[in-house]
């Protein structure tokens, strides 16, 4: 991939709090039916 | 001296599609059956260089565009479809039958060197994607693996 020309480089570091890649999505607990009396 | 930042630098890119033991998944563009972890980050290593990439003066590191049309670019390269009855290809060329690519943005972070076009990083993470040639199946099949929002173009 031609991301430019390799001269014009600057470094940035990224410190990131938390890393962002997302974690499984939360699993839904079925609700019960209600119970007649 | 470097800029140091929080917030993860957001880049565009393209990634081939492909069946891995029957899963599909993500590869890198340009290094042909590198597969991209799901739910971990993907690391740049280098043959020379190893986990120190990306390096000044080499070419290492996971490559993406600054913005979405300079991805559009390369996929127009890709493809060899630029022009569509004598006129620029303003919209996503279509691409083979079967050979599904996703363009999107992704996070980069860790150590990041950024050029005119682009950048260079450590690490990376898609963060969204459009996937081009393929079906709602597999659209379904990366949103679950990936954990990310996926779009059919």
């Amino acid at each position: 991939m031609d991301i430019g020309i390799p001269e014009t480089e600057r470094e940035i570091e990224i410190v990131p709090l938390e890393e962002p890649v997302p974690g499984p999505a939360p699993v839904e607990e079925p609700v019960e039916d209600p119970v007649p009396a | 001296m470097s800029e140091i930042s929080i917030e993860p630098v957001l880049g565009w890119r393209l990634w081939h599609v492909r069946l891995h033991n029957d899963e599909h998944r993500l590869e890198s563009f340009t290094m042909h059956h590198v597969s991209w972890p799901a739910g971990s980050r993907f690391e740049a290593r280098c043959a020379v260089h190893r986990d120190g990439a990306p390096v000044h003066e080499h070419e290492c590191g996971i490559y993406a565009f600054k913005t979405r049309v300079l991805a559009e670019e390369l996929l127009r390269r890709y493809t060899g479809v630029r022009h569509r009855y004598g006129r620029e290809y303003q919209e996503l060329p279509p691409v083979r039958q079967g050979r599904p690519i996703a363009l999107g943005s992704v996070s980069l972070w860790g150590r990041i060197l950024a050029r005119e076009r682009g950048y260079r990083a450590q690490y990376a993470y898609p963060y969204e994607l459009f996937l081009i040639g393929g079906d709602e199946r597999i659209a379904r099949e990366l949103r679950d693996r990936y954990a990310v929002d996926v779009s059919l173009v």
